[in-house]
């Protein structure tokens, strides 16, 4: 227990072995040749009642890193992150931090940090004691107590609401609060779950900035679960993509963006519109008829394969008379809604096949994209499209 | 009142109709027996102890000086006192299991357990305690068995039993209320604080008692108001020389045929819980605003 007192990371300031740049993924652990992550989890299952809600082979967490566990609600996530808390014991496999095996370890002893989705501040104690709380515990003395608590408020803006209830903050504040409150003991890593999904959209936008923010001032490991994509792709300097228990893919936002590892994660993260179709003698693939060209790196004909292509990568034009597999699929907008900065056009090919596109919207002077009803072609850069299953004979 | 636009003052006029069935209910059975019995105790008596016309203060008198009556007072305020304590202490525990069990055949057996002192009446239940107190009952016979003591001892009608049956009881009034505040606790402030640092003990301590402090307060205060009052329990438990209050009143009206003193000794037990009550109901009404203001 003393041990967290006694670990002396500033709370501000870059402890030693940070990100040493903003936006890389940190390298320190790496150029050390430290093969071990912050934090390791290996084999990891657990489940509830003979069901089995995750089922981890590896997965490391680098010092000082913003971690993000994504996936659909059930994928569990929260159980991976309530496994790492203490709060749900795993069937099978261990949990290291810092190399020590904490998996047998009661939440209390674990010298971890959380910040919970509905805040779960302590209404009985004022912002000051909130934030107090976990130093009292560790029997911090009353004066250094005193300057940690007002430092952990300072952090996250809150000085002048040390005396208030919780329940006489907002949603922002409050969670602010919580956030000061698990830093406050300096805790090794720093889980999160979904922290900001109770916020407002406008308010859930600046918190992530603030987080963002907190997180390089103190260079915390932070392990943040959402199930919301762009919170994750804005935030991390990793994604870890879990579905059904299983992790899909760990890589930083764009790989996970620009490379999807699987179907799941294309569609998953920023709704790719998936092709399915076997490979043509020319090496273009055959998707319900339509030809689409796919710059396959060894295509095989007669195989099947998978692309994916995303929905802002798609152009739209006036339908073309001679349709060759580079000029795209012919069809006709089903749909067609306006989001705000783009429009949403579905099309329907001729064969059933249903394309997503993303339009930016060009201004009010600007035309409008074609209409429902309205024959198109839909064309993209081959480079843009991101092969799943290649159909190749390997 | 006068900015209350009339079709607002017709509604709420309305809404006081649906309470007057009540309002009949307890006036006729509540406030206007208390009216007769408030008279009765002022009465003076004669030599046979039969109330005579006219007003005195005597009977209140004898109530607060004569050690009879006011020892007896004293010591159901601790005794009450006492009981309170215990069943909050006892609660604590049990509906903690009861709130952290999920609904089902289990949590409604227990649930049933829990209330199944209610569910006997209080003669059946009162003779269970004299059969196993007795000299010859299971709890002497095991005490004596293990070699505790060397004969059966005078458990039957001691203070103990008198605590001990009034506590089972009236447990199920602090039980109930406290299960309702530990199953409202939001779980994730629980764990917060295990994560912070604070063991299971004081998490409980730290967390969950101040968290379910206003539940824990009506239980206390439903007990404490029931356990001044209570009288058959202990007189067929304890007999009928404890010095209850409750007991006393039963005596001077069964016995000494002296209803006046009787009245005017109810009076003052109920001048006293009321005292107590509100007390303790201001204090909750305090926490409360803490918490929620």
């Amino acid at each position: 227990m003393a041990a967290a007192v006694e670990r002396d990371l500033p709370l501000t300031g870059a402890p030693p072995a940070g990100p040493p740049a903003a936006d890389a993924p940190p390298a320190g652990a790496e150029a050390a040749g430290a093969a071990a992550g912050h934090v390791e989890i290996e084999g990891l299952a657990a489940g509830y009642d003979g069901h089995r809600v995750l089922d981890l082979d590896r997965l490391s967490v680098r010092r000082g890193e913003f971690l993000s566990i994504l996936g659909p609600s059930g994928c569990g996530k929260t159980t991976l992150l309530n496994a790492i808390a203490g709060f749900v014991a795993p069937d099978t496999g261990r949990i290291l931090v810092d190399g020590a095996d904490i998996t047998g370890l009661p939440p209390h002893r674990r010298e971890l940090g959380m910040v919970f989705q509905n805040y779960a501040l302590f209404p009985h104690l004022s912002v000051a004691g909130n934030v107090a709380y976990g130093l009292r515990v560790h029997r911090v003395p009353k004066r250094e107590r005193a300057e940690r608590v007002a430092e952990a408020l300072r952090l996250v803006g809150l000085e002048e609401f040390a005396g208030r209830r919780p329940r006489a903050l907002s949603g922002g504040q409050q969670q602010r609060v919580a956030i000061a409150r698990a830093l406050a003991t300096r805790p090794a890593v720093l889980l999160l779950d979904e922290p900001l999904s109770n916020l407002d959209a406008k308010l859930r936008r600046e918190m992530r900035v603030e987080l963002r923010k907190i997180q390089r001032s103190v260079g915390t490991t932070m392990v943040f679960v959402t199930h919301d994509q762009e919170e994750a792709l804005s935030l991390s300097d990793r994604i870890a993509v879990l579905n059904g228990g299983r992790l899909e893919q760990l890589g930083t936002p764009d790989e996970v963006y620009r490379r999807p590892a699987s179907r799941f994660v294309a569609q998953f993260i920023g709704a790719a519109n998936v092709l399915e179709g076997t490979v043509r003698d020319d090496g273009s693939l055959d998707v319900g008829g339509a030809a689409v060209a796919t710059g396959l790196p060894d295509p095989v004909p007669g195989r099947e394969a998978v692309v994916a292509v995303r929905p802002e990568r798609i152009r739209l034009s006036p339908a073309a008379g001679a349709a060759g597999p580079a000029a795209g699929v012919t069809g006709t907008v089903s749909y067609r809604a306006f989001t705000g900065d783009a429009w949403q056009v579905e099309v329907r090919t001729a064969g059933g096949l249903v394309l997503t596109v993303r339009v930016a919207d060009s201004g009010a002077g600007g035309a409008d994209p074609p209409g429902t009803g309205t024959a198109v072609t839909a064309s993209w850069d081959p480079a843009d499209l991101i092969v799943l299953e290649p159909g190749a004979g390997r | 009142m006068a900015h209350i636009p009339t079709a607002g003052r017709r509604a709420r006029w309305r809404g006081a109709v649906y309470t007057v069935p009540l309002l009949v209910f307890l006036l006729a059975l509540f406030v206007a027996p208390l009216v007769r019995l408030l008279q009765l105790s002022l009465r003076p008596v004669d030599g046979n102890n039969a109330a005579l016309p006219g007003y005195t203060g005597h009977q209140y008198v004898r109530v607060l000086t004569e050690p009879f009556f006011y020892e007896a007072l004293v010591r159901t305020i601790v005794t009450a006192a006492l009981v309170t304590v215990l069943c909050v202490v006892l609660a604590y525990p049990a509906a903690y299991a009861l709130a952290r069990r999920r609904p089902g055949l289990v949590r409604t057996l227990l649930f049933v357990v829990v209330l199944s002192p209610l569910l006997t009446s209080v003669v059946v239940r009162s003779y269970g305690w004299v059969v196993l107190l007795g000299a010859n009952g299971p709890v002497n016979r095991t005490l004596v068995g293990i070699g505790v003591l060397d004969q059966p001892a005078h458990l039957l009608t001691s203070y103990s039993a008198v605590v001990v049956s009034v506590t089972h009881v009236l447990l199920p009034f602090a039980i109930v209320p406290l299960t309702t505040a530990l199953g409202g606790l939001d779980r994730d402030v629980l764990r917060a604080s295990r994560i912070l640092g604070a063991g299971p003990v004081r998490t409980f301590a730290r967390v969950t008692v101040p968290l379910s402090l206003p539940g824990a307060l009506s239980g206390a205060l439903v007990v404490f108001a029931l356990a001044m009052g209570i009288y058959i329990t202990p007189l067929l438990v304890g007999g009928a020389n404890q010095p209850l209050a409750g007991i006393r009143v039963y005596d001077q009206i069964s016995t000494v045929f002296d209803f006046p003193v009787a009245a005017a000794l109810s009076f003052v037990l109920l001048l006293i819980t009321v005292l107590c009550t509100t007390g303790l109901g201001a204090a909750f009404r305090t926490w409360e605003r803490r918490l929620h203001g």
